[in-house]
């Protein structure tokens, strides 16, 4: 008898220990690819997350708590996405910056709006994540939509390209802007005689590449991420084809030059204005560099949804889904790529594409 | 098109190297050594670490050093089949069936996190300096382009199969290789040292892994911890459709999945390319359930 008193106080001690620990902070979920060949791309903009939250720690924190970062990595993968959703619902996160890969997002936000808690990507460009009526889903980037139309209007207008072949890795972002691309590129009186799918562990892309050679196209559009990006270029000119190869955010990375050799040219891609040079962005970068190293494409991405994010936790008084996804709306935050806005659907109201090039082993504005 | 049969030989030659070693396993311990892609994606590893370790000691001599990259993969996925025969299948050799086979699955997810633990969770790029001269020296038949590296690859594929043959036919290890997987009873009643003959095998296997490893790596230019599924699968499917445990029908098999690979994405177009190895190895057992050379039945697995 005496024990289990003992027990069961020590057990409501200990849950009210739980309990005040529970109140003592505020979870944060960041979530992204952080294994696999797109580790590189993906940790950047968790880091840019991080970076964030500590700086609001060292401010006090928000609505006068501790903000604590739950991090998850969904290694790329709509499964695992899955369930790293549901852990971070689970942990009790009341907000989650992510998830990276579009096709990983999309499924995961299904489970965020049911667990009625906001969800901003920072860098996942799929329209349709944005096209379901979800009122808690956030984009603090452009959407594939835009991006494949900058993209054709550059190679159509600007490189007076007639014929171009289109592949893509299958995922939701491969394929999503491959045919946006496509469409608008045909749509503009230019000829797509090969679209075609690669799987996304595919390296060695030389039967596709037989199929572009044989087509006549004089340039390519490349749908998928950066690693297969420059295996598909190495091997493009192996082949001997000496066109373009344009792609989308996906391409960009520092590590598509290592597996170039930083040698490669006219390569080309569609991404935010060139935030990183802007005098704002310089402190940010500084502390950036000093904890991980260079930063990637999508660093700043992350810090400026984190910081929107926990404005308007901010402004809402509460940690309440719906509440702070009203805050959301309801103004323009300040962040490092300038004044953004989200509208009703929670996309940017106004997200630029320009082109980039590649240049000395370097991705530069175009 | 002789451009695709080209490229799916190449394809195929890999698939063939790998397919050895699970044919080979099957065929002396009748059970499939699901890790073996795997020690396929630790020689892709071995010869970057070869290779970077050469250049540091002897600086950029480009053929002694692939040479030599190649000998330290080898030695290095050899070390490794070795290993996890003695780790994970040694110790259930008696047990049922599915014993080893749940620790062959097992090893391969412990090797493949060792590695993204270890080593990267992200990417490697063979060293160019190498690979290039493979890659970038090429000659023209008609519209088609065939590299130094393709012809390495059917050339050493052509000699490791002949290699493997003169072994197992003609050596005295190969007679002992042969009467193990006939039976292993008699085999140890003859005096045939069975644990080591199975040992050899593994290495054996994995040795011709890693040479496939390493020509992978700068066929593709790019390595990760999980390069080993794709090519362990298809090579698994292509021993499987030669018939498993016969060493002729693995290379068959080899090619004839690396040539089906290639020739769906010229005519389907290559999101179709993953099926086809798949549509012919179900054609293939429900026409021959043996495999196209098979002599053992795969009724364990």
């Amino acid at each position: 008898m005496k024990i289990s008193t003992r027990l069961s106080l020590a057990a409501t001690l200990l849950a009210l220990a739980a309990c005040q620990k529970q109140e003592d902070t505020i979870k944060i979920g960041l979530a992204g690819v952080q294994t696999g060949t797109d580790a590189a791309i993906g940790t950047a903009p968790i880091n840019g997350s991080k970076l964030a939250i500590e700086e609001w720690n060292a401010k006090g924190g928000v609505l006068g708590k501790r903000i604590e970062a739950v991090v998850r990595d969904d290694e790329g993968k709509p499964k695992t996405a899955n369930a790293v959703a549901q852990e971070l619902v689970s942990a009790g996160v009341v907000a989650v910056v992510g998830h990276f890969n579009s096709g990983c997002s999309v499924p995961a936000s299904e489970i965020y709006d049911q667990a009625g808690i906001v969800q901003v990507t920072p860098a996942s460009t799929n329209p349709k994540l944005t096209e379901r009526g979800f009122q808690r889903t956030f984009r603090a980037c452009g959407r594939d939509d835009q991006q494949g139309i900058v993209a054709a209007g550059f190679l159509r207008d600007s490189l007076k390209t007639e014929i171009v072949a289109v592949l893509n890795d299958k995922t939701a972002y491969g394929q999503g802007i491959s045919e946006v691309f496509k469409k608008t590129f045909e749509g503009k009186g230019g000829k797509v005689p090969v679209f075609e799918g690669v799987a996304s562990e595919e390296k060695d892309l030389r039967g596709v590449i037989a199929n572009i050679v044989k087509s006549g196209a004089t340039a390519v559009y490349w749908g998928g991420m950066f690693v297969q990006g420059g295996v598909l270029y190495n091997q493009l000119r192996e082949a001997g084809f000496k066109g373009a190869l344009v792609g989308g955010d996906g391409l960009f990375d520092n590590e598509f030059h290592k597996t170039t050799q930083g040698k490669a040219d006219s390569v080309f891609l569609t991404f935010g204005p060139d935030f990183n040079s802007l005098p704002s962005a310089q402190g940010f970068l500084k502390s950036y560099r000093a904890k991980y190293g260079p930063e990637g494409s999508y660093s700043i991405y992350g810090y400026d949804a984190t910081n929107a994010l926990l404005a308007a936790i901010q402004k809402a008084g509460t940690t309440d889904g719906a509440k702070v996804a009203a805050a959301l709306r309801s103004q323009s935050w300040k962040t490092l790529a300038g004044e953004i806005a989200f509208d009703a659907k929670g996309d940017l109201k106004s997200a630029g594409y320009v082109m980039w090039t590649a240049k000395g082993g370097k991705f530069v504005p175009r | 098109m002789l451009q695709v049969l080209i490229n799916g030989l190449a394809r195929g030659s890999v698939y063939a190297l790998v397919a050895l070693g699970y044919t080979m396993v099957y065929g002396i311990l009748g059970m499939i050594n699901f890790a073996h892609g795997e020690v396929f994606m630790l020689g892709m590893f071995g010869a970057v670490f070869g290779i970077g370790l050469c250049t540091t000691l002897f600086g950029s001599h480009l053929v002694l050093n692939l040479v030599l990259g190649l000998v330290l993969a080898v030695a290095f996925a050899s070390g490794w089949g070795w290993a996890n025969e003695r780790i994970a299948y040694r110790k259930l050799r008696g047990a049922n069936l599915l014993a080893p086979l749940s620790s062959a699955i097992g090893l391969s997810i412990v090797l493949q996190n060792f590695v993204m633990l270890a080593v990267t969770k992200g990417k490697v790029d063979f060293p160019h300096y190498y690979s290039d001269t493979l890659t970038k020296t090429f000659w023209t038949i008609g519209s088609a382009r065939v590299t130094l590296l393709q012809i390495v690859m059917f050339a050493s594929t052509g000699i490791l199969c002949l290699g493997l043959w003169w072994l197992i036919q003609k050596t005295r290890m190969g007679t002992a290789l042969r009467a193990t997987a006939q039976d292993r009873t008699a085999a140890a009643l003859m005096g045939i040292p069975v644990d080591k003959t199975i040992s050899r095998t593994f290495v054996l296997g994995s040795a011709l892994a890693a040479v496939a490893g390493m020509m992978v790596g700068m066929y593709q230019g790019v390595l990760a911890f999980d390069s080993g599924y794709a090519v362990g699968l298809k090579a698994f499917t292509a021993a499987v459709l030669g018939g498993i445990g016969n060493i002729p029908g693995a290379v068959l098999g080899g090619f004839v999945i690396g040539l089906a690979e290639d020739l769906t994405s010229s005519t389907l177009g290559s999101d179709w390319k993953q099926t086809t190895g798949f549509v012919i190895l179900i054609l293939v057992l429900v026409l021959r359930p043996r495999g196209i050379l098979g002599e053992r039945v795969s009724d364990k697995v």
